[in-house]
């Protein structure tokens, strides 16, 4: 709380959207530098890390914060888990394998955390809340989902809905939206089995008071609690959402949490207005579908992971459609958009038989009183995925003959004189020209057709396509920036810098 | 064809609507004298981009300038009157007229014209002729009066705030649609300024209110369940504007002033958010940093040729260009965020099916009122109640063509 000695402060002044810091490296023209190039591309990959810290929070819960053993960051983004192997049964026995979420903001990436409740009937947790100490090193696989922030957003207006163990990925999503200039908006609407549960609280009330973007409310659910509570209470309801979030209508929804509340959820947002497009879903539970999902990501990871290692570049040129969602979109050159491409969930109604190798623990909530179960609607929400950014690169026009693309230049006829080659690949013609003619003098002379008026720039009228090639142009308004960044120059005005290709 | 003794309340007499000269008439004093509705900035979104558009004996070029403003120019070539841009759209740099290559600085100044031998050609005296352009809240306004009505800044004052929070300049065009109406420009922006006829438009009815101009006194016995409907949607709505400091208000000064104006922000029926069967979004994506899909539509109608509709989620202008005195260029404009993507956030067909069925609906009814207006045995008939923006219009009319008859 502000002391009243302090005088208000004008409303910070922010850019529209939200931008991760990454996009600016990937959509750089230059090599991204050094330590940069490790931010992306992200895709999963196999490393070892080693716990550097253990951090007890509310609600039976545990941070465990890693750091990669080869010394990279961790590239993610804000809402992925990744896969651990857990050495329970010791070093020689089969590891058990287990996905977290990371609780950690991906714009600090030299260390990331992920959050373990203990559940006292499970296998894995208990184990790391007593053996996972700092020095222990696991291998680990990630980072793996399609429940994410995107990479940009103009409109990065979210409600956030957590239940229990369910803040893990939003922590990492507030964390980030803290740590990123930009007008955004974020509510989250936090459930909790007891006054007690909260994880991260402290935390929580002190981004909600130092950044105004972001407002946190905590929620009892409809159990008995005690006077000293000043938290809401009540289960998730439309009420409830029209009187907190009255807006909830204009914003994207992430939802972390058991099976029955994110449910009911589902139906409750349907009911305020909120797209099914803008709602996505992680479930934190040990539902068998649910499970099949998360043991079928992981093995995709696992592949792409296992690809990478082979050959990288071929990678990129190979990666199927269908794998290509952790990624921006790739050439041989490397990443082409950083804003792309986008994600793509795996099919959440694809029937996969759980493969017992693969355990995937209950990472959430088990606290049946805190399950909110809803009606037994059908989870037809499934893990959607956020719509990337859409906009793709705007290729620049070419020649709109394929043909003429096959024509090899060397192959043409030859005429004139001069150090640089011109060849015109409609014509079938190569012309030789000096550095003291314009590209239209030397075409006319070998009697290539340019229709040409004013000669001086100005009437575009002799504007062609340049395949291939520099030229240096002088003109006087006869052309647009925008045609000159797709290829096309005045030849009446320009001369020859290299050999050229032209579509004429 | 009396002006001066103009039947307060009743409709024009059929020359109005049919002869030639008062048609020629019309195109001097209100579409040669006024601000008249061009284009969004989101038909011509960056230099060089430009619309022609020809009303009347009219025919002009509409060019966003490297400064963000927009060049209006006579689309009549000072060498011999040829159009210089003969697409309807297009990009340019400098202007070329295809008949004898004239070319025209993006200002309209001549450039270039070939002239071996002529000794004494004085280029300057040949620019293209210029008109006014204006844009006001993304909306690009023409006038080609030689002193425009000075009170249009008055006008765009009013609509600039409740205008402006739906960013047009970050909008792109999803669809345009083009349709010649067989009637005079008069009665297509008649028959939009009641909706007496909305019984007509079955897909409308979905979510626009059928109780539109209708009060608490004129409201009849069908259709008091709908009233109430209607009042609770706004009130909500007005609510939400309170939240967001969104204007509503309805502010109307449609024959009070030159620049005739009406503007306010009204509920939608079902959830509120767009023109569609239920209600719900069109497209996806929220224009501008609008906070909520549910704003109903804020609707706009300029004298003398516009109207608009700018809901949360997409916008739609649309502007009257009389062709002839029984012919009328009407032009409906789809806009979406510019990064909604067809397919994904909204779907082509979708979107434009409400408006596309009732643009052919309210053709088909100004086509009745022009034969009618054509046969011997027409008569003026009285504007009902709910038709109080017909009369307003057409008083509006008739004042500026007395202002200008003299
Ligand atoms: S001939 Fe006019 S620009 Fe080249
Ligand atoms: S008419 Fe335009 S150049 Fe001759
Ligand atoms: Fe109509």
């Amino acid at each position: 709380m502000r002391s009243s000695a302090v005088p208000a402060l004008p409303l910070a002044q922010r850019v529209r959207g939200l931008e991760m810091p990454w996009n600016r490296v990937l959509s750089s023209a230059s090599e991204p530098a050094g330590a940069a190039t490790a931010l992306g591309p992200w895709h999963p990959q196999e490393f070892a890390a080693e716990c550097v810290e253990t951090i007890p929070e509310a609600g039976g819960m545990m941070v465990f914060v890693f750091r990669r053993m080869d010394g990279a960051p961790l590239a993610f983004r804000s809402g992925q888990y990744i896969n651990i192997d857990f050495p329970i049964d010791g070093p020689n026995a089969e590891p058990v394998s287990r996905s977290y979420s990371i609780s950690s903001a991906p714009t600090e990436p030299w260390t990331f955390s992920i959050t373990i409740k203990r559940d006292p009937k499970g296998k894995v947790s208990p184990w790391a809340h007593d053996h996972l100490r700092p020095g222990t090193v696991l291998d680990m696989l990630g980072p793996v989902g399609a429940f994410h922030l995107a990479d940009y957003d103009r409109r990065a207006r979210f409600l956030l809905l957590a239940a229990g163990a369910g803040i893990t990925p939003l922590m990492s999503m507030i964390r980030t939206v803290h740590s990123l200039p930009g007008q955004a908006d974020v509510v989250l609407l936090y459930h909790g089995a007891a006054p007690d549960s909260f994880a991260f609280s402290e935390e929580l009330d002190f981004l909600a008071n130092v950044d105004f973007r972001i407002k946190v409310i905590y929620c009892l659910g409809d159990r008995e609690c005690g006077d000293e509570w000043e938290g809401r209470t009540g289960r998730l309801s439309t009420s409830l959402l029209d009187e907190l979030v009255p807006d909830a209508n204009g914003r994207q929804v992430f939802a972390c949490g058991p099976e029955g509340y994110l449910n009911s959820a589902t139906e409750l947002l349907r009911t305020v207005g909120v797209d099914d497009t803008s709602v996505f879903m992680e479930f934190f539970s040990g539902d068998r579908e649910i499970r099949a999902e998360y043991a079928e990501e992981v093995a995709i990871a696992g592949e792409i992971a296992e690809e990478i290692a082979a050959t990288t570049e071929e990678y990129f040129e190979s990666q199927p459609a269908a794998l290509d969602m952790y990624e921006p979109e790739y050439d041989a050159d490397g990443p082409v958009e950083a804003v792309g491409a986008p994600t793509e969930a795996v099919d959440a109604e694809a029937v996969v038989p759980v493969d017992a190798e693969v355990e995937i623990e209950v990472v959430g909530v088990t606290d049946e009183n805190l399950a909110e179960a809803g009606p037994d609607s059908a989870s037809d929400a499934g893990s959607t995925v956020p719509a990337g950014d859409g906009a793709a690169a705007s290729a620049g026009e070419s020649g709109d003959d394929d043909e003429i693309a096959v024509v090899d230049p060397a192959a043409l006829p030859t005429v004139g004189q001069g150090e640089h080659t011109m060849s015109f690949v409609r014509t079938g013609l190569n012309v030789c020209v000096g550095e003291d003619e314009t590209v239209l003098q030397a075409a006319r002379k070998a009697g290539v057709k340019i229709p040409a008026n004013c000669q001086e720039g100005m009437c575009g009228s002799c504007k062609v396509v340049k395949l291939d090639g520099d030229v240096e142009m002088n003109h006087l308004g006869g052309i647009r920036a925008r045609e000159i960044d797709a290829g096309k120059f005045l030849p009446c005005c320009s001369t020859v810098k290299t050999d050229l290709v032209i579509d004429a | 064809m009396r002006l001066d003794t103009r039947r307060t309340g009743f409709s024009l007499e059929a020359p109005f609507y049919t002869d030639p000269s008062l048609f020629n008439l019309d195109m001097q004093a209100i579409f040669g004298q006024h601000w008249v509705f061009a284009c969004s900035v989101a038909e011509i979104p960056e230099p060089g981009d430009y619309v022609t558009l020809d009303y009347g004996p009219y025919s002009l070029i509409v060019l966003h300038n490297d400064d963000g403003g927009v060049n209006v120019l006579h689309n009549v070539c000072r060498h011999r009157g040829a159009r210089v841009l003969t697409d309807p759209q297009g990009t340019t740099g400098n202007l070329v007229c295809g008949y004898h290559s004239w070319t025209y600085s993006p200002e309209g100044d001549l450039i270039h014209a070939s002239a071996p031998g002529e000794m004494t050609f004085d280029k300057s005296c040949y620019a293209l002729k210029r008109a006014h352009g204006k844009i006001a809240a993304g909306l690009v306004f023409i006038c080609l009066a030689e002193e425009p009505p000075t009170d249009f800044h008055e006008t765009a004052k009013i609509f600039e705030p409740y205008i402006a929070p739906h960013e047009l300049a970050k909008t792109k065009v999803a669809y345009q649609q083009n349709i010649v109406e067989e009637g005079n420009w008069k009665l297509v922006m008649e028959n939009n300024r009641e909706c007496y006829h909305c019984d007509g438009h079955p897909e409308l009815a979905c979510s626009l209110f059928p109780t539109w101009g209708l009060t608490d006194e004129t409201i009849p016995p069908h259709l008091e369940d709908v009233w109430d409907r209607n009042q609770q949607a706004q009130a909500s709505l007005e609510y939400r504007c309170r939240r967001y400091g969104l204007p509503y208000e309805v502010v109307e000064e449609l024959d009070t002033r030159v620049g005739g104006i009406r503007i306010s922000r009204e509920s939608l029926d079902g959830a509120g958010e767009s023109f569609s069967a239920d209600g719900r979004r069109l497209s996806k994506k929220l224009l501008g940093d609008l906070p909520d899909f549910r704003l109903g539509r804020c609707s706009m109608h300029l004298q003398p040729n516009s109207w608009f509709h700018l809901l949360g989620d997409h916008v739609i202008t649309f502007a009257a260009f009389p062709i002839s005195a029984s012919k009328t260029l009407v032009r409906t404009t789809w806009l979406v965020a510019d990064d909604a993507v067809e397919g994904v956030d909204y779907d082509l067909e979708t979107l434009t099916h409400t408006w596309k069925q009732t643009n052919l609906q309210d053709k088909a009814f100004v086509e009745l009122c022009q034969q009618g207006a054509a046969s011997p045995f027409y008569e003026q008939g009285p504007y009902m109640k709910s038709e109080y923006q017909v009369e307003a219009f057409i008083n509006w009319y008739v004042q500026r063509m007395r202002e200008h008859v003299g």
